[in-house]
């Protein structure tokens, strides 16, 4: 094999300039897939972020978002009762009644109004999402108009830095502190008070109570417990269940956009790959004949080709990887639909998505390769031999 | 056009890579106009919106809803001729996986001042008559199979319509007369939802004609001060506005595809340079002849410029009218309502053709140059 691959490999630089343009084509549509699917993992992994294992929400029966839940005031307390529910150091139950609405900013790119997701939350809430850390400023004082935004919401709608009032549910509301929340969904939102924005947005009740449980294993008991109890029409999800059903609609429209572009690009790319090989072919058929008189199989022609292909395909596939890695870390936003507001995300290309690339770029290669190393093995050795 | 023949024969001359790259820009233009067609189908619903029609939301945003009484407010503004509204209804038809827009509206005026939804006079009449009756959209109505008299149930999605399930009786089957109207949504009667709908007397949006277009935004404004400091602020745009901002709210999707095109051109650029000057470069010796025989180098590089150009502009016909088959809503039954009309038009096809004449133009420049500027006497000497 050294001998035979020494020879495809060599062919391929003498042959640079249409090598690389082959690549080159191949390279386009890896980076376009790359891309893509990074922003249906970014916006996957900004959702899937949200959820802990360690927590629960509980929503009304039924209701498959926040945005259509309802729980009513006097469930809280019977909720924080239950015992798989962990208690904070000073013995208080660690739920977050909560209640999301999405009110309307401009976006600050192009000031056209964008959907920003409000969370009314309880005060227990920083201790049960413990990833929250704070860049700049401090939490808001229950029972103040004071609000705390993501990081991502601070840059994509205007009016949102530290110290400046926003104004919504017909009052003014400052930004005390700015948060991250390790890439998770809240980095989108606004968070208050949840007894303050129950009033502001004239609503009766919260939509969901979020918890910590004692043990994840706890999750199963609880369940029992909440649907057993006829004063409670809800039902717990483990949270990181839940934000994972957030993201499936945009999710699988970006993953079905993707999938659709992709493969059509690579029909054209795999044609231009086929054109390449072909041409290899043609040049080569004096030489190809010559290795089947000194005896190669027309397998291992075969091979040969096909090996050459892919590996011109696979040079192709890292540059595409390459030219997409920079927009990885990227801040985008999209319309999550199921909420229907604005999620900002990252793009986020992971070591498995790049394999997937390589992946795809050699059975570009293979395909566009197949047909004419076919062809190569087929020749006829004494024709070969005489032609110049 | 003399040396046409020659174009032809050296385009022919192997088949199997002129139709691989034919394929390729075929490829390229296809996809191409299948985004072109997304872009310009919410293009569409902006230009197709009316531009005497303006739409009052609550300024927090359009989850909220405000009292009726707003309506009445509307009505007696100076330059208001007609005043509808609808709400949102949400509910889910057995599986939350069959979505669709459910909307409650005020009977009456809704249809008076959306001339677009198109209903014979007997089916609106019936649906004028029947509180639980609704009407839905012909590909609405494909969709799950409906016909007028149907029964059909929806469980409430937002806790304010209660849990009870509502059921409604088809009266009707409408066509969709503009591409702001899509025809995958039901119309229901306001009232049978504001019965069971806990606070009462409320609606999500309103709709009001304004006698002159020119006023609209005047009037928008108007609108909007008299509610101003009041417990439901408003926000008015025209629907045109609306629309448009209704777009963007879903992402950047000019930045994303304009990319995704930008590369589909690039890809295809790489594949028929590539075989234009594998197509040359083999040509080497024939062109040198044709020199000799006194062919002038530009006529050499008008000839295989010709070249690429033709086997281009062939594919991206071929692309061109296989996009304008096949991308149609109806045909791939995809839109689900946020693309009304979404299909490839003529203009998307010759944009497309323009596109491949670029793509072979450019893929054929430098080998053309390079065979132009070829030396006689190293060309003839060279082997293949």
């Amino acid at each position: 094999m050294g001998l035979i691959a020494n020879y495809n490999l060599r062919s391929m630089i003498v042959r640079k300039a249409t090598a690389a343009m082959t690549a080159m084509g191949i390279a386009m549509v890896v980076a376009v897939f790359v891309m893509t699917m990074a922003i249906a993992q970014g916006f996957r992994g900004a959702l899937v972020a949200s959820g802990s294992n360690e927590n629960a929400i509980v929503l009304r029966k039924g209701a498959t978002s926040e945005t259509v839940s309802a729980v009513l005031r006097p469930q809280l307390p019977i909720i924080e009762a239950l015992p798989q529910i962990a208690r904070g150091p000073d013995g208080h139950p660690l739920a977050s009644p909560e209640l999301v609405v999405i009110i309307s900013l401009p976006r600050a790119s192009d000031n056209h109004p964008a959907n920003v997701p409000v969370r009314g939350v309880g005060p227990r809430a920083f201790e049960i999402r413990n990833t929250l850390n704070f860049v700049e400023g401090r939490r808001f004082t229950p029972g103040m108009r004071e609000i705390n935004v993501g990081k991502q919401a601070v840059g994509r709608f205007k009016g949102l830095t530290l110290g400046s009032d926003v104004r919504f549910g017909n009052a003014a509301w400052t930004v005390v502190g700015i948060f991250t929340a390790a890439d998770a969904s809240f980095e989108s939102e606004v968070w208050g008070d949840v007894d303050l924005m129950m009033p502001a947005f004239q609503r009766g009740g919260y939509q969901s109570v979020t918890v910590k449980l004692t043990d994840p294993s706890a999750f199963e008991s609880l369940a029992a417990a909440i649907g057993a109890d006829p004063r409670l029409d809800l039902k717990p999800q483990p949270e990181r269940d839940y934000y994972e059903a957030q993201s499936s609609v945009t999710g699988t429209l970006i993953r079905i956009f993707a999938t659709f572009v992709t493969a059509i690009l690579s029909i054209g790319a795999v044609f231009g790959a086929m054109n390449t090989m072909y041409a290899a072919v043609a040049y080569r058929t004096r030489e190809i004949g010559t290795l089947r008189a000194l005896g190669f199989s027309r397998l291992r022609i075969v091979t040969a080709f096909l090996a050459e292909s892919v590996a011109l395909a696979l040079i192709g596939g890292m540059i595409g990887c390459g030219l997409a890695l920079p927009v990885h870390g990227l801040s985008t936003g999209a319309m999550n639909m199921v909420s229907f507001s604005e999620l900002a995300f990252k793009f986020r290309i992971t070591p498995g998505l790049l394999a997937g690339g390589l992946f795809f770029s050699a059975v570009m290669g293979a395909v566009g390769g197949l047909l004419p190393a076919i062809r190569a093995a087929r020749i006829p050795v004494a024709r070969a031999l005489r032609e110049i | 056009m003399k040396f046409i023949h020659l174009v032809l024969k050296s385009a022919r001359r192997s088949k199997r890579r002129t139709a691989l790259t034919m394929l390729s820009v075929a490829v390229a233009v296809f996809l191409f106009a299948a985004l072109r067609a997304v872009l310009d189908g919410f293009a569409a619903v902006a230009a197709a919106s009316s531009a005497t029609r303006i739409v009052t939301i609550r300024s927090t945003s359009l989850i909220f809803s405000m009292p009726t009484s707003h309506a009445d407010v509307i009505r007696n503004t100076p330059g208001v001729q007609d005043v509808t509204w609808a709400n949102w209804f949400g509910g889910i038809y057995k599986d939350p996986s069959n979505f669709f827009a459910q909307i409650a509206i005020e009977p009456e005026s809704y249809l008076r001042m959306y001339p677009e939804i198109l209903v014979s006079p007997e089916e609106k009449r019936a649906f004028l008559d029947d509180r639980t009756g609704c009407l839905v959209g012909d590909g609405l109505a494909k969709r799950f199979g409906w016909k007028v008299g149907d029964r059909i149930v929806l469980q409430p999605g937002i806790p304010n319509y209660g849990s009870q399930d509502y059921p409604f009786t088809i009266r009707g089957i409408y066509r969709s007369g503009g591409s702001n109207v899509d025809n995958q949504s039901m119309l229901f009667q306001w009232k049978y939802a504001d019965e069971r709908s806990d606070p009462k007397a409320q609606i999500g949006w309103l709709v009001s004609q304004v006698s002159n277009p020119d006023r609209a935004v005047e009037v928008a404004n108007l609108v909007d001060q008299k509610f101003a400091n009041s417990p439901y602020e408003t926000k008015t745009e025209t629907e045109q506005a609306f629309s448009a901002q209704f777009a963007s709210m879903i992402g950047n999707l000019n930045l994303l595809l304009g990319s995704v095109a930008l590369a589909v051109i690039l890809t295809t650029l790489f594949v028929a340079g590539n075989t234009m000057a594998m197509s040359v470069r083999e040509r080497t010796t024939e062109i040198a002849v044709m020199r000799t025989l006194g062919y002038p180098a530009a006529t050499i590089f008008l000839l295989i410029v010709g070249e690429g150009l033709l086997v281009a502009v062939v594919g991206g016909a071929l692309g061109g009218a296989a996009a304008r088959v096949l991308i149609r809503g109806e045909f791939l039954g995809i839109t689900g309502g946020f693309i009304p009309a979404f299909g490839v038009n003529n203009w998307n096809v010759i944009v497309g053709l323009g596109l491949s004449a670029m793509i072979g133009i450019l893929a054929a420049v430098i080998p053309a140059t390079l065979a132009s500027r070829l030396r006689i006497v190293d060309a003839l000497r060279q082997v293949a």
